[in-house]
Parts: C-alpha cells; structure tokens; sequence
C-alpha cells in the first residue's frame, strides 16, 4: 500500500471555502438524494414493475373484458378498466417510498446521510422531492401506456375511451398523483417505523385490507371514516370511474388524501428531529 | 479542535455519558481509549450530532457540528457501524456524499486512490471484506480534505499492514496540523499511534495526559534484585533513600536505574544474584485503570474435575 501525500488545505475554513467552491445548499442535498435513490438496484426493479404491472395488467384486463363489456355482460363501465393495472402497480409504489427510509435505517446509512447533511428537515424534504417526482413521472407514463394498449383491445369492440371523455385526462395524470401521495405515505411511515417489514405491512394493511374492511362498519359515520381512509379516498382519481360508487369525488378523495399524507409527513418530520440517528 | 463540556447521555436509567469533559488539540493524535461499552462510540455520535446530549455540550471548532455550513469539508468521520447500503458501489458512495457537499468530483478518485480501492470502486460494498469496508470508511472521512479527523476504531478489522497504514496516516494528518481523534480498545495500539490519550471508562473521564505522562503515571517500572544478603542490601539502598519493597524472595527498587544500584552494592562488596529493570506493561496500566469499570467483563473457566479427555 503506497500512500500519496494528502493536500495541504489544513486550516480550510467552510465559509470562505476552498477557490471556486460555494457551501452546499438544499439543490445540493436534493442532488444528492437523487443519487442515492438511483444507485441502488431496487429502485430500478421497482419502478420497472410499477411499469410492467400497471400498464401491463391494464392492456391484459382490457384485453380479456372487452367482449362483456360491449355486450354489458361486464356490468362496468369502460372507464373502470383503463386504468386497472395501477391498482396492482400501487404496490410497487409503496414498496419504493418504504426503502427510501427504511433502507437506511437497515443499513445505517442514516448516519452517513445525516453526517453530510444535518440539517434533517432538509433531508426529509430531498427524499420526499425525489420520491414523490420519480412516482408521478413513472405513474403518469405508465398510466398512459396502460390506456393505449388496452383501449386498442375496447375500440375494436366499439367501447373505446377518447382521451377527451370525461375523466380520461384526470385519472391518467390522477394515477401519476396517487403513486406519488402513496410513496409519500409510505416514506412518512418508514420513517416513523424506521423498519422495513414493518412499515411495508402497516401501509399495505392500511391501504388494501383495512380500507377495504372499513365499508363494513356501520351508519353514516362509518361510511364516513370508509371513504376517508387514505386507499379508498386517494384512488378516485386514478380511474376515469370508479369500480366502487361510494367514493368521494375524486378531488375531494384526492385532497382528504393529500391531506392525510401532510399530516403523516409532518409528524415524520417531528420524530425524525428529535430522535437519536 | 473538539471540545466537550460536561457532556452526558442517558438511556433511561443507564447512563452511557456521564459529565465527560475533554479538549481535542489540533497538531496531535488524540487517542480515546476505554473498554467495550465505556461510552466512546456514543461520545463520536454525539460529536456528529447524530445523537443529542442529555446534558452538556460538544462543540467542533467551536461550534456544533450541525451549524457547520459543509460539515464533510469541516469534520471527516469514520463511524464505527458501517454507515454504508449494501447495493451501492464505493464510487457511488463516494460521489453522493461528495455532492452532498459540494467537493469536487475529483476527490472522489483521489481518495479511492489514496486508501487503495481504486480498483474496486465500482463493486457493491456489500461483497466488501471488513478490512475494505474499513478503508471506505476512512476514504469517507477524507473526502472533504477536513481540519478535523474522527476516526472509531478505525483498525478494526485490519490486516497488519492496514494497520500500520492507519497507524503511519493518522500521525501525518496530525503532522499537517489536523485535528485526530481516534478511539479504540486496544491499548497497544494507542501506545504506537497517540501523542495524547483521553481515557474512560463507565462513561467517565479516567485520565486526560499525555502519552508519556500516561506511561510515567500508570507503567510504573522497577529494578529486581535478588541477593543471598538480601537484608544488608535492603539496608544499603534504604540508607541511599530508595525505594525497597520485599517481595518474597526479591526486593523491588525505585528510584535509580539497574547500572546504578548494580555499582552501589558491588562497591559495597554485597553479591548479587539478579539485577533486572522490570516494566509493566501499558496494556497492564490500561488494565488496571479500568479494572473497576469494565462492564462485560470474563471469568476464567474453572477447570471440571473431570477434565478433557486425553
């Protein structure tokens, strides 16, 4: 091992700064945020199954039903199905924003983050950035790749969706807003919980079965707390109609939601200051 | 320059850190040493601010750490945990904490370059053996060419040339003036590396010198004598105003080296059967300095009476 003289800046002075370097800002935690997210596999795989899932199920579905619901044998509308896939898809979003927070308490990775920036409402808001964008982006193209394929399988029975039908726009756009509100969640979660398995079964559980149990409780306010939860409120604007005619209308459901992940967030934000790295 | 001022952290009842007050000197290799347990890795965390103090404070170049504008170009850490996500390359690492902190991309290499996994750096850290996790670590710490080096238990895990590699690289960081504070366990390897020790045990400061005060104080040496007229010699050399000390068939002398006491009882024409300078160890010192404050500490297996068979 043959060792080369390090440099001789010794007394460097981080606020007058080494020539032509300025002190790192939030574009620089954001920046290297974003890095970390794409250098790790799982953010690969994960989107690309968001990809896979959601438009691939939806051409699938829409492929298979297009028959019975020309016919009305279906019993649902056309707009309940171009977006199907997504529904699946909403995993893999969850899956992602968990590991954003998790993977570095697994790892201890949270030390090295919180060692370069200590500033940790500033790491939170970069994670929140990078997650919230890559899932809007990679939900919306899916979304739209979902709709081309398995409309092509409705028109050819006649039932096909114009992308200027009522809804159409918004559920694709929709889609792409709710994968980012769930890998909110999710991230605000895994940050509380600071444990993958964890978190991932707490959000999942959330969002699938006890959103789905909720429309069992009983009277109006039970009907109430149903359409509030954040599943059931978040996923009416990811479909041009809903499967489920008891939801909120779909900005309605979105801003409950959107609200319900700003709570979460905010109480993430207050743990994860006091807490111990 | 790290100064602690009756720094504590507790954990509930248990007190990990308990009013510990220190200065870290730029120019010198400050070793903080104790046993397993004694509180030292909670002491660098909190140095980094990733954990806060239940009392007292912990100031780097005078203020605290997370008031740094670039805390990486200020203070360069090696954590005892491998602070590192399996599925990262060391480059990737590298180059997010760089931008992190506005360093150069360029350092990126040179550092690779500088702890010798330049040839390595696009693999997963995950596939990484401790001694080069070790060496990532400490490319981390330097990434930001950082005043100030803190580095916990930087040699763990290290062959014997890492660790004389370690050894020669904190005291030249030192020699450029940095500020070099390493912890660790091991006594014998503080002995070769620090200039200045600050040792605890149970959470408290037990010494705070330099190394050759630690050595004059704590590695108490002595001459052994043994004479078939061990009663006259005794007399002889108490009459000099030395120290004599009657250990069974020995006396133990201090207070003049072996040469000296050798002449005084030759010229006496006493007989002499041994003269021997006898050094306890630093690792003995250390030992003995923290005997009381060990928290996991083993018992010697008593020996079954039925014994292993042969």
């Amino acid at each position: 091992m043959t060792m080369t003289p390090t440099s001789q800046t010794v007394v460097l002075d981080p606020k007058s700064n080494v020539p032509g370097v300025r002190a790192p800002g939030f574009p620089d935690t954001l920046r290297a945020e974003w890095i970390k997210f794409w250098t790790v596999r799982s953010t690969f795989w994960s989107t690309a199954m968001l990809f896979v899932l959601g438009a691939g199920l939806t051409a699938l579905v829409c492929a298979l039903a297009a028959k019975d619901i020309a016919s009305g044998a279906a019993g649902e509308s056309a707009g309940s199905f171009v977006t199907w896939g997504m529904m699946i898809a909403q995993i893999t979003a969850i899956v992602l924003g968990t590991l954003v927070a998790t993977s570095e308490y697994g790892t201890g990775m949270i030390r090295a983050t919180l060692s370069a920036t200590p500033r940790r409402g500033a790491v939170l808001a970069a994670k929140a950035l990078v997650i919230s964008s890559t899932l809007f982006v990679v939900g919306t193209v899916t979304a739209f790749a979902g709709y081309f394929a398995g409309n092509w399988f409705l028109s050819r029975e006649g039932v096909g969706l114009a992308l200027s039908d009522d809804g159409v726009l918004r559920a694709l756009f929709g889609s792409g807003l709710y994968m980012a509100g769930l890998g909110l969640f999710a991230a605000a979660l895994g940050l509380l919980l600071r444990h993958t398995a964890a978190a991932l079964s707490a959000v999942l559980a959330l969002v699938f079965v006890v959103g789905n149990m909720a429309w069992l409780l009983p009277g109006t306010w039970g009907e109430w707390i149903a359409k509030a939860m954040p599943g059931n409120a978040g996923s009416g604007v990811a479909t041009p109609v809903s499967f489920n005619p008891n939801l909120l209308g779909p900005w309605t459901g979105f801003a409950v939601f959107a609200g319900e992940v700003a709570v979460l967030l905010l109480v993430a934000l207050v743990a994860f200051r006091r807490r111990d790295a | 320059m790290i100064t602690a001022q009756g720094l504590t952290k507790t954990y509930g009842q248990k007190t990990a850190v308990d009013g510990i007050t220190f200065t870290v000197e730029p120019g010198r290799v400050t070793g903080f040493l104790g046993p397993n347990g004694a509180g030292k890795s909670t002491t660098m965390r909190m140095i980094l601010g990733l954990d806060r103090p239940s009392a007292g404070s912990v100031t780097v170049n005078g203020h605290r750490y997370a008031d740094s504008p670039a805390p990486l170009r200020e203070v360069g850490a090696l954590l005892e945990a491998r602070a590192l996500h399996p599925g990262r390359s060391a480059r990737d690492h590298l180059r997010w904490l760089a931008v992190s902190n506005r360093i150069p991309a360029a350092r990126v290499d040179e550092v690779l370059d500088l702890v010798g996994l330049d040839a390595v750096a696009g693999q997963r850290v995950g596939k990484f053996s401790l001694g080069m996790g070790q060496r990532l670590g400490i490319a981390v710490a330097l990434l930001g060419d950082p005043p100030v080096v803190v580095l916990d238990e930087p040699v763990n895990g290290l062959d014997p040339e890492g660790i004389r590699w370690v050894r020669t690289l904190a005291r030249q960081l030192a020699a450029e003036g940095r500020t070099v504070f390493v912890s660790s366990h091991l006594m014998s390897e503080m002995a070769l590396t620090a200039d200045h020790l600050v040792v605890i045990g149970r959470g408290t400061v037990l010494a705070d010198c330099s190394m050759s005060e630690f050595i004059a104080d704590h590695a108490a040496s002595y001459v052994r004598v043994q004479s078939p007229q061990r009663g006259e010699v005794a007399d002889l050399l108490r009459r000099q105003g030395l120290d004599v000390d009657v250990h069974d068939e020995e006396l133990r002398v201090q207070g003049l080296d072996a040469a000296a006491i050798g002449e005084l009882v030759g010229t006496s024409g006493l007989l002499l059967h041994e003269l021997t300078l006898v050094r306890s160890s630093l690792e003995d010192a250390f030992m003995t300095l923290t005997a009381d404050s060990v928290e996991y500490s083993a018992h010697e297996m008593a020996p079954t009476s039925a014994g292993i068979a042969r």
